[in-house]
């Protein structure tokens, strides 16, 4: 009965029948209490976002298993004190933190919330470590600020670590027969020849089979995902561990196979499936493996359903059909693996035939712990880490702002892997930190209508349309976005920025507190809360929100400008320095930010600096021509005005239609005395469309250039 | 300039009023950064009915002519426009009807800078401060009081249901003398 119980609430776990998992998982542990069915009611659980059910009946549980989920649901509410010491080991316990790198990542992320910088990266880099395909680890670093080159990350080391798991993994179900045939799951290249009903997952048979097997799989020998905690754990059901790596194994040879087209389709259905653990981006392929590892790991399991639900059908090959026991969904899942890989078996080059022959090889013989071909094994991983080495170049570089670099590197992508959402985001992301906002638009309008129902980074997206004042393009996307989710903070985002951008700050205030009041750590929230109100003049509140942002996200430079911003507006020249110091800090190549911090510095009467921060600045961004303005104002307030004439002459022959510059020349004229020139220029200045307090002045001031003229002629007659 | 009431302005007389407020984008309320008293009221119906955006409640005045609505600012603020709403239909003998706008540092030295009469308004007034001279668009005071002088048939004491003061937007980028007006300038300006 027990196993009975046991299959049904995994199958129902795949097939997100959550109720009624959880009912049979009641039943299940009432009939046969063990901290393993525990482990599996916490697994259902925490898929029905009941992390408070989770963390009650695992608390004071010591199976490293256990552990890893109990911190889990600590972590999801929020008592990172009790997830630390869940996971951290003990001497009672064992030596290693439960789960592997996700037990790493997961501390990580408890040390970053927590703001204990140092430990947390510390963690993320064990994570990556022990998992180089854990990606969310490497992004985590990135955004502290502290990760290593991606070369060196996704390097020879890691590619060693992921092929002894591999191969150890391997070596362990070398002794079950169709388990054997389970790791060959790059048979997708011979997926033409293969007829649909195949491909049915034949679960029961498979159980029947394992049980068979029972005992005599040794234990896992692998240390890389398989820590010893893990083999502890899982000794009950000894077909577990078993399956858990086989579950690990096939994945390189599978991205080999399923990278390239397969990656948006099949892996964004994955990445709904295994939403559960890690809540970023799904359309990268690297988060979406080591999620898949981590649910391998974490489950409890005793079955197939476990691996149908990675989805690989390709396991079944040589199994009877049976009666269907899996969903439509996942036939159509398989089905559209099946078109995709098979496409690729067409389109990619040798190495999926080699595999093919080797594969037809083994399929007829009698399958008894035949070694996998180990070429295919390398080059698999080596084109997972190249990738991934690209992809992890790119980030850093974008988050070190260095966007030139970055918009290179993503360059030398394959056209497959760029044109997905979460790179086309990082260029628009990369085009708009260089404030090249016309670019941005593109690259962000072809991500949106790529994955119109991916919400992240559509609050970049939104601040572009600001930028750019598309009041009608803002207003739209903030209505498309309502549409597919209402409670994502991003929503929220755009819709605050169209307020914004119509001036109404009060409710693009409102707007903005609604989206963190959806997610507390979504960071530009609180900055763009800070806008608004630096933007109504409460600068108190304002410099609260900057500084709560930054407590999120100290590397956030955005919110050091807004604090800057913030002193400068109420005169507090010093203290904005200070603050755009740290901006520039953060991101040295912002010309914007020299700009207000040249200013700040003539303010406080550090005249030479201001001047050199505005050379610093026309040379980092020649598109720019603020610089070139204020440093023709520096000038004239210096009293320079020959040299503010220079400039100021330049930059009138670069941007014709701007009014502040003719009225500033007009301003210096005034002062060298030219009169005729002077209204001239005021002239042309209001004649631009100046503002009404602008044209005021401008009129004030020709009226005073008339008079003393007048005067003269008085005298002369 | 601000768009709205039907101004027939012989000698200053303003009829009508607009139901909707409708001001233009380069300028914004001033009134919460000013202390604002009365020179009497009515329990129940006091200064803050002048700032609630409310238009059912109303300030009634409880003295002798003329009623005084002082507006002081903590330092010399640029004002352009002031808006009265004010309903002949619904006050009858408590409408304002000559009005008298006053600048200055203090209650020392204020100085007549506008006077109207309103006849039979209903809805928002809007009174402008500029003077003739295009160089005085705006008025540079630390104070602003507006004087009920007389009302409509001859009543007393006065209603006004909401008060709410105009004046441009400051330069968003502060210590700039003039304020950027093409898209180039504009987009590399500010970050967000």
């Amino acid at each position: 009965m027990e196993n009975l119980l046991v299959n049904c609430v995994e199958r129902n776990l795949s097939q997100f029948m959550l109720t009624n998992a959880i009912f049979l998982c009641e039943r299940l542990l009432a009939e046969f209490p063990s901290e393993v069915n525990l482990q599996l009611l916490a697994r259902c659980y925490l898929s029905n976002s009941q992390a408070y059910s989770a963390y009650y009946i695992l608390k004071g549980s010591k199976m490293p298993q256990s552990r890893y989920l109990f911190a889990f649901s600590c972590f999801k509410l929020d008592l990172l004190g009790e997830a630390e010491a869940a996971l951290l080991p003990t001497e009672e316990y064992v030596e290693e933190v439960p789960g592997g790198a996700a037990g790493h990542y997961l501390l990580g992320l408890i040390y970053r919330y927590a703001g204990r910088k140092n430990t947390s990266i510390q963690q993320f880099r064990m994570a990556l470590s022990l998992d180089p395909l854990c990606w969310e680890a490497y992004g985590e670093l990135c955004s502290l600020g502290a990760a290593e080159e991606a070369s060196t990350v996704f390097g020879n080391v890691a590619a060693q670590r992921l092929q002894k798991a591999c191969v150890s993994q391997r070596i362990n179900f070398s002794e079950g027969e169709t388990i054997d045939q389970l790791t060959d799951s790059d048979k997708a290249s011979k997926d033409a020849s293969l007829g649909q009903t195949e491909h049915v997952p034949g679960e029961n048979q498979q159980d029947l089979k394992i049980k068979q097997l029972g005992p005599d799989i040794p234990p896992d020998t692998d240390k890389q995902r398989n820590s010893s905690s893990h083999s502890n754990g899982w000794d009950l059901n000894t077909p577990s561990p078993v399956l858990s790596q086989v579950l690990d194994a096939p994945p390189p040879i599978l991205y080999k196979n399923m990278r390239r087209p397969a990656v948006e389709g099949l892996m964004s259905v994955h990445g709904e499936s295994r939403r559960k653990f890690v809540s970023e981006e799904v359309s990268a392929e690297a988060p979406e493996e080591s999620r898949c590892r981590r649910s391998a790991r974490i489950a409890a399991r005793r079955k197939i359903p476990m691996l149908q639900s990675y989805g690989k059908d390709s396991h079944w090959l040589h199994l009877s059909p049976s009666e269907p026991n899996c969903v439509p969904s996942l036939s159509s899942m398989i089905g559209k693996y099946r078109i995709q890989s098979s496409n690729e078996a067409t389109t990619s080059g040798q190495s999926l035939s080699d595999i093919g022959s080797s594969i037809d090889d083994e399929d007829n013989s009698n399958p008894s712990g035949s070694s996998p071909d180990p070429c295919s094994l390398n080059s698999g991983i080596s084109e997972v880490l190249n990738l991934l080495k690209l992809l992890g170049d790119g980030h850093r570089n974008l988050l070190m702002y260095k966007c030139q670099e970055a918009l290179l590197v993503y360059q030398n992508l394959s056209e497959k892997q760029y044109n997905t959402h979460w790179v086309l985001l990082q260029v628009g992301k990369a085009y708009f930190e260089l404030q090249d906002y016309f670019n941005a638009d593109s690259v962000f309008t072809l991500a949106h209508q790529k994955s119109p129902y991916a919400l992240e980074g559509m609050d970049t997206y939104s601040t572009v349309l600001y930028h750019l004042k598309q009041e009608m393009r803002l207003g739209y996307l903030a209505q498309e976005l309502i549409s597919v989710d209402r409670l994502s903070p991003e929503t929220w985002c755009a819709l605050g920025n169209c307020y914004s951008l119509r001036k109404d700050h009060e409710t693009a205030l409102k707007m903005f507190q609604r989206a963190i009041q959806l997610n507390e750590r979504f960071t530009y929230a609180h900055t763009l809360c800070g806008h608004e109100f630096a933007a109504l003049e409460e600068f108190e509140d304002a410099e609260r929100c900057y500084r709560r942002a930054l407590s999120i996200d100290i590397r956030h430079y955005n919110a050091w400008y807004g604090l800057g911003m913030a002193y400068l507006h109420q005169e507090k020249y010093e203290f904005a320095q200070h603050q755009f110091q740290q901006a520039l800090w953060i991101n040295p190549r912002s010309s914007v930010i020299m700009c207000y911090s040249g200013i700040a510095l003539h303010e406080s009467k550090r005249n030479d600096e201001a001047l050199k921060m505005m050379e610093k600045a026309i040379l980092t961004d020649a598109r720019n021509p603020l610089p070139k303005y204020y440093k023709a104002n520096i000038l004239a307030n210096l009293g320079d005005y020959h040299k503010a004439l220079k400039v100021l002459q330049e930059l009138k022959d670069s941007a014709p239609e701007e009014s502040s510059v003719h009225a500033l020349l007009g301003k210096v004229y005034k002062q060298l005395e030219l009169y005729d020139k002077a209204v001239l220029h005021f002239g042309i200045a209001l004649d631009l469309n100046a503002t009404p307090s602008d044209t005021v002045k401008i009129k004030a001031c020709m009226e005073r250039l008339i008079v003393p003229n007048e005067l003269e002629t008085e005298e002369d007659l | 300039m601000a768009t709205e009431s039907s101004e027939s302005e012989e000698e200053g007389k303003i009829r009508g009023g607009n139901e909707k407020l409708i001001v233009e984008d380069d300028l914004r309320e001033m009134g919460k950064n000013a202390a604002w008293s009365v020179s009497s009221c009515k329990p129940g119906n006091g200064v803050n009915t002048l700032r609630d955006d409310n238009l059912e409640t109303y300030w009634q005045s409880d003295g002798l002519q003329p009623h005084l609505i002082n507006i002081q600012f903590q330092k010399k603020v640029k004002l352009q426009l002031v808006f009265l709403y004010v309903d002949f239909k619904l006050d009858e003998s408590y409408t304002p009807s000559k009005i008298s706008i006053r600048a200055g540092d203090g209650f020392h030295n204020l100085k007549e800078i506008k006077s109207v009469e309103l006849v039979k308004p209903t809805g928002w007034v809007c009174l402008s401060l500029s003077g003739t001279d295009p160089r005085e668009t705006f008025v540079n005071t630390f104070m602003l009081q507006i004087a009920i002088l007389s009302n409509h048939l001859n009543g007393r004491d006065t209603h006004i249901r909401q008060i709410k003061v105009y004046g441009p937007r400051p330069n968003p980028i502060p210590r700039q003398t003039f304020q950027f007006t093409s898209m180039e300038f504009l987009t590399y300006s500010t970050l967000r």
